[in-house]
């Protein structure tokens, strides 16, 4: 671990922070990664749903609440590589209109950028990374370079869910994934075995340790594990961002001294950290005086669609997030009777057990019906997964709980409900989705109920300090040194998967970072 | 192919990943006296329960038969009472973000099932008529049974669902059971290391 000051300190190792540590390192930085959890590494990647679970979050419980609680421990990660290590690789640009939600249907919020401004970036990160896809047949993608890429292949479960979309008039592409389809920068191909919630340990999904970690730690960055960062520290002015308070494997108080700060944690620690961050100076907690963090926090409203087919699905090949897209629904239309868009993920690799296991989608079922739908489902059954908008709305928010860590720093209690656009959006969704697999020849077909997929929001970007709790590239309108990364700073959710985005945005803010690094730090 | 892992020190190839395969190694294993052995082979053997009592165990391996016939054999009760001695443990009860702790969940809503079977039929539910049984966890199912005192029902009936589930189906055997390939990437080790 470091010893004396640091240029940047980076609280997170997930998607945006190795990425972070990777570009800031490139340049010569001294850097240092703080990573509450363990270390993993690929040979960590055991093939089991059991196992898998050591990947989700174990760090202080998140006190989550309301009608509609946020997902904590199954959507977020513990240890290197953060929640993007178990992440399913569907890497999908945000639409332009989700940038600008209260211009255009005045409800929600705007982004303080465009689409056009994120573009340049998508088209940089999937260079670097590599996404596999096809531009051509993805005909809602907004503008920008095709993928680098072939698309991945398509199994009978993909075929069959396809049919259906095609006999009502709606299209299918194939689902673009971080995940290669080719040998791409010295990693290989996918083998196609639905193992991605476990993590990869082929390193053919992109997740930190395949790309951006490895190349951090290539340039110097180190990477501190069992760092469990409780606040940010400032001067006494409380202008400047002067290090991060941490505790160490051995429970021991530690301060790390940095130039520059990063919470790069989830969207449910980062704005714990900035709240528990309160000063004389911050009385309300850091980059607070517009009492907007841990307001706005959103996820996204899901489900699935299931069907039982009378021909083999073959639903244990692919990928965990699926085999295509159907963005036929993602148009924030009002005269559809409510605001938002929405998506599906097609063709789903399946295992028996676990949370989105064969076995959970029929939780009726017990007994001697249990065993026998699993043994029809392992063989016949096709599903799918609708992501639906979450609007964002200030009541829905993170605050500091009256319980407290074991160091004595208040936990996350975050309330939740939908709004009922996103509901009358999920049930449109589903009996789409059920219409869908009959279309197809399902002989039985079903719908799950919403559930919450990620979290975003509660240190929201914005044009001012009075609107927002950071700028576009995550500096925080208070500290100039002090920047917040991830899905946290998004505005609006948008109906798609977060993690290209985040790297969108994460390179966005290294550049800025890079360029200013003298009047910064 | 060859691939490098994160640290770039080290490469781990396809070839020597399913070389470590081993029918052996990919099971679920508890820790006894007589060393890593199989829930099943724990059951077996009557290894002691080290958090649930006798009778926790047995009602255990009677809500997992009702709800997966062969949870019992398969070593439920044994795989859940050895999961709750690991500092994290990767029981489907992490999930749920319950606040108590996961040997109170499990104590209070066994505790909770025996007292409904006692008062529906005199009897603890290990000891209850087959049509008994299944008529209750149909009913903890769907809603709290009036006096129900443990964690919501509904829960409880999903977390044990799910454990069954895991123990019966979860592994290169169980897969076995349902004719799907296991496709394995890399074994879990022989030993639980939890970390």
């Amino acid at each position: 671990m470091s010893t004396g000051k640091v240029d940047a300190a980076i609280v997170g190792s997930g998607a945006s922070g190795s990425l972070l540590a990777a570009k800031l390192a490139q340049t010569g930085k001294k850097v240092l990664v703080l990573e509450a959890g363990p270390e993993r590494t690929a040979s960590d990647l055991y093939s089991s749903q059991l196992w898998a679970r050591r990947l989700k979050w174990s760090g202080p419980r998140v006190e989550s609440v309301g009608k509609h609680p946020i997902n904590v421990v199954f959507g977020h990660g513990w240890g290197t590589g953060g929640s993007a290590l178990h992440h399913y690789a569907c890497w999908f640009r945000l639409h332009p209109e989700d940038f600008e939600m209260r211009s255009r249907f005045g409800a929600g919020l705007d982004w303080p950028i465009s689409y056009d401004a994120l573009g340049p970036f998508y088209d940089r990160i999937q260079t670097e990374v590599g996404v596999s896809g096809d531009r051509e047949q993805e005909v809602w993608r907004p503008p920008g370079a095709p993928y680098p890429m072939p698309p991945l292949k398509i199994f009978a479960q993909g075929r069959v869910i396809a049919r259906g979309f095609q006999k009502l008039g709606l299209r299918t592409a194939p689902l673009p994934l971080a995940i290669n389809s080719v040998e791409y920068h010295g990693r290989p191909p996918c083998a196609y075995e639905g193992w991605c919630d476990a993590g990869c340990p082929l390193l053919a999904l992109a997740n930190p340790l395949a790309v951006y970690l490895s190349q951090a730690r290539a340039a110097g960055a180190e990477i501190a594990h069992h760092a469990y960062v409780t606040r940010v520290l400032t001067n006494e002015k409380g202008d400047r961002a002067t290090g991060v308070e941490f505790f160490d494997a051995r429970g021991e108080r530690r301060v790390e001294e940095a130039r520059l700060v990063i919470l790069a944690s989830s969207a449910l620690q980062n704005p714990r950290i900035l709240l528990n961050s309160a000063t004389s100076r911050h009385s309300s907690g850091l980059a607070n005086a517009s009492g907007l963090v841990g307001k706005f926090m959103m996820t996204h409203i899901a489900g699935n669609a299931f069907g039982l087919f009378k021909e083999r699905t073959e639903n244990y090949l692919g990928v965990t997030g699926g085999q295509l897209v159907s963005q036929e629904n993602y148009a924030k239309d009002p005269r559809k009777g409510y605001l938002g868009s929405s998506q599906w993920l097609i063709a789903n690799a399946l295992k028996p057990n676990d949370l989105l296991g064969i076995a959970n989608a029929r939780p009726d079922l017990f007994g001697d019906a249990l065993h026998k739908f699993l043994a029809t489902a392992s063989q016949h059954l096709a599903t799918m997964t609708f992501v639906g908008e979450n609007l964002p709305r200030r009541e829905n928010q993170l605050t500091l709980s009256r319980e407290k860590d074991r160091f004595g720093f208040p936990l996350a209690h975050i309330t939740h409900e939908f709004s009922s656009d996103d509901l009358k959006c999920f049930e449109a969704g589903m009996r789409q989705g059920k219409a869908i697999m009959k279309a197809a020849g399902a002989y039985e077909a079903w719908s799950s109920g919403p559930v919450s997929m990620h979290a975003l929001g509660g240190t929201i970007m914005g044009k001012d300090a009075a609107s927002s709790v950071v700028n576009s590239y995550g500096q925080t309108h208070e500290v100039s040194n002090l920047f917040v990364a991830g899905p946290g700073i998004f505005p609006t959710s948008g109906a798609v998967n977060p993690t290209f985005t985040i790297h969108a945005a994460a390179l966005r803010a290294a550049d800025y970072v890079v360029a200013r690094w003298s009047s910064l730090t | 192919m060859s691939l490098t892992k994160d640290s770039g020190n080290s490469e781990i190839t396809r070839r020597q990943l399913l070389g470590r395969m081993g029918s052996g190694l990919l099971v679920l294993t508890v820790s006894t006296p007589w060393g890593e052995l199989t829930p099943a082979e724990a059951r077996a053997k009557a290894a002691s329960f080290k958090n649930l009592t006798a009778a926790e165990g047995a009602a255990l391996e009677a809500l997992g038969d009702v709800l997966l016939p062969g949870a019992r054999e398969a070593g439920i009760a044994h795989y859940v009472d050895d999961q709750l001695s690991r500092a994290d443990s990767l029981l489907f009860l992490k999930y749920m973000e319950y606040p108590t702790s996961q040997l109170e969940f499990y104590r209070q809503g066994l505790a909770s099932l025996d007292r409904l079977c006692q008062a529906r039929h005199a009897s603890p539910f290990a000891n209850a008529l087959e049509e008994q049984k299944t008529a209750i966890v149909r009913e903890i199912s769907q809603k709290n049974p009036e006096g129900w005192n443990g964690p919501p029902a509904a829960l409880f009936y999903f977390v044990v669902r799910n454990d069954a589930v895991d123990v019966y189906y979860g592994s290169e055997e169980g897969f076995r059971r349902l004719q799907v390939p296991y496709q394995l990437h890399l074994p879990p080790p022989a030993k639980w290391n939890c970390r």
